[in-house]
């Protein structure tokens, strides 16, 4: 069985050991980074630096709570506010692989940036099992680049640490908590953000209809987990489909996108199993939804697609 | 300890084998499949899993270094998805591509009592994901499970302790997968 004290020991002996001189670490604020951040942290102290990119695709009010954070964990951060860069570099962009691609760049030429700046040799990133997996290798097919695996450009001028490139979500959660982390049991998060939960175009005017549809989904599915109507879904969110529909709003034709609303449950991200949402909670989202988003749009869909063969993201 | 090593063809699920070998104790390393059958011999173990993977069994009929474990090796071989299929055709049986390929969640049924299935009911859910699969059985091998688009979910050869499955036992969502493993590793420690 995985043990995560011995984990952590292991760990951080071996990070003192590796890591000489100063490090950054690419921090998000979820579980994967920040556990990341603490073990490096008890490993070379405050030789390390951690910089949070707000990408303009983060979820609602993400990247304060983020650098409140950081400052609660006692690190020592960097605030990089890169969203005008990121929108102009996906503009026109609409092939998801792409667009993750693009992503990957952006973020290690930032972190190489800001190493350069503050003469850091090593880059820690929170990798886990399933981003390496699904990127693909000599040997593996590729599923979907993740942006810290397979989103990474072949050049990098600073050097890769991932100490959790073995471990599974489930067992970082395990970390966490011995840890004491307060992300321990925050949903995943992808590091592309709201860019893959828009197909096609990720238009920083689409982003404000995802961003507050993801909102609203996750206040209403916490809602009913706090209410024991539901079990906590692994991850849970709402997708854009740029698919235009019509629909009759106050007497006058309207014609506007499609959400999918998203839940499902897995301990892994391998393999997962579309949330048995009842009606009345899928109601409420599906009522909030229409009423913040007026006419952009008109319909709403639950996904109920397992993985295989989906996978959890839709891009 | 027992000591059992994955094969990696280049599955999205090798990773999870290693990682269910590994929680129930087992010494385990997940090793390309290019790894010389003398290389494994020499580490003594006790057992190997031929992992799943993209290639396609039933148009290219080759799988690394496969062939050479199947016809060296006197310990157990549990071969999954793309190794099942690699199994069956080394044995002289067939693979081709599904008629209905399965994706997810499906209902097994056993057909035959085993040790691999000790502990497993008669019909249980199972994870899957393939687009081939073996059409023709080996004539050393016995059928041990179906489901309702595949008629060849399991097999094993008739004397040695060659096992071939269709579906993951290594992924979550596969009710009795665990169960699977530990009584494969119960057959490598004797």
């Amino acid at each position: 069985m995985f043990d995560a004290e011995k984990f952590i020991e292991k760990t951080v002996d071996q990070l003192r050991e590796k890591i000489k001189g100063k490090a950054l670490i690419a921090f998000s604020g979820g579980v994967d980074s920040t556990v990341c951040a603490a073990l490096v942290n008890n490993a070379i102290g405050d030789r390390l630096i951690a910089a949070h990119v707000d990408t303009g695709y983060m979820r609602k009010n993400e990247s304060i709570g983020v650098k409140k954070m950081m400052e609660e964990l006692g690190l020592n951060y960097r605030f990089i506010d890169a969203s005008k860069e990121f929108y102009a570099s996906l503009k026109n962009v609409e092939d998801p692989e792409e667009k993750r691609k693009i992503i990957g760049e952006k973020f290690i030429r930032l972190f190489e940036k800001t190493a350069k700046e503050e003469g850091i040799e090593y880059l820690v990133q929170g990798t886990i099992a399933p981003d390496w997996i699904e990127s693909g290798d000599e040997l593996r097919d590729t599923i979907k680049s993740h942006h810290n695996v397979g989103g990474l450009p072949e050049d990098i001028a600073v050097k890769l640490v991932e100490p959790l490139r073995d471990l599974y979500k489930d067992e970082v959660r395990k970390v966490a908590r011995v840890l004491k982390l307060p992300v321990s049991e925050r949903q995943p998060f992808p590091g592309p953000g709201l860019a893959i939960r828009i197909i096609g175009e990720a238009t920083p005017k689409k982003t404000e209809v995802i961003r507050e549809a993801c909102y609203i989904v996750e206040k209403e599915i916490e809602n009913a987990v706090k209410q024991g109507i539901i079990e906590k879904p692994w991850q849970y969110f709402a997708v854009l489909i740029p698919v235009k529909t019509v629909g009759v709003q106050g007497d006058k034709r309207a014609y506007g996108y499609t959400i999918a609303i998203r839940a499902v449950q897995s301990v892994d991200a391998m393999t997962c199993k579309y949330s048995y949402i009842p009606h009345e909670v899928l109601d409420n989202i599906s009522i909030k939804i229409a009423n913040a988003l007026g006419d952009k749009i008109n319909r709403i869909v639950y996904d109920v697609t397992n993985k295989p063969p989906g996978t959890v993201e839709w891009e | 300890m027992v000591r059992i090593y994955v094969i990696d063809n280049g599955g999205q699920w090798t990773h999870r084998e290693w990682r269910t070998l590994r929680d129930i104790d087992v010494d385990t390393k997940i090793v390309p499949n290019t790894t010389p059958f003398e290389d494994l011999d020499n580490e003594n173990i006790d057992g190997l899993v031929l992992s799943g993977g993209a290639p396609r069994i039933a148009l290219e009929s080759k799988l690394g270094k496969c062939t050479e474990y199947l016809e060296k090796a006197d310990f157990p071989i549990l071969g999954i998805c793309a190794g099942h299929q690699f199994m069956a055709q080394f044995f002289g049986g067939k693979a081709a591509p599904s008629k209905v390929p399965e994706f997810g969640k499906i209902e097994l049924t056993l057909l035959k009592d085993d040790k691999l299935f000790e502990g497993v009911p008669k019909e249980s859910i199972v994870w899957e994901s393939h687009n081939d699969e073996v059409t023709v059985l080996p004539e050393e091998f016995e059928l041990l499970a179906e489901s309702e688009s595949c008629k060849i979910q399991a097999m094993r050869h008739k004397e040695k302790p060659f096992y071939g499955l269709q579906f993951h036992p290594e992924v979550e969502h596969t009710e009795y997968g665990e169960q699977i493993f530990k009584n494969f590793v119960n057959m490598c420690k004797t």
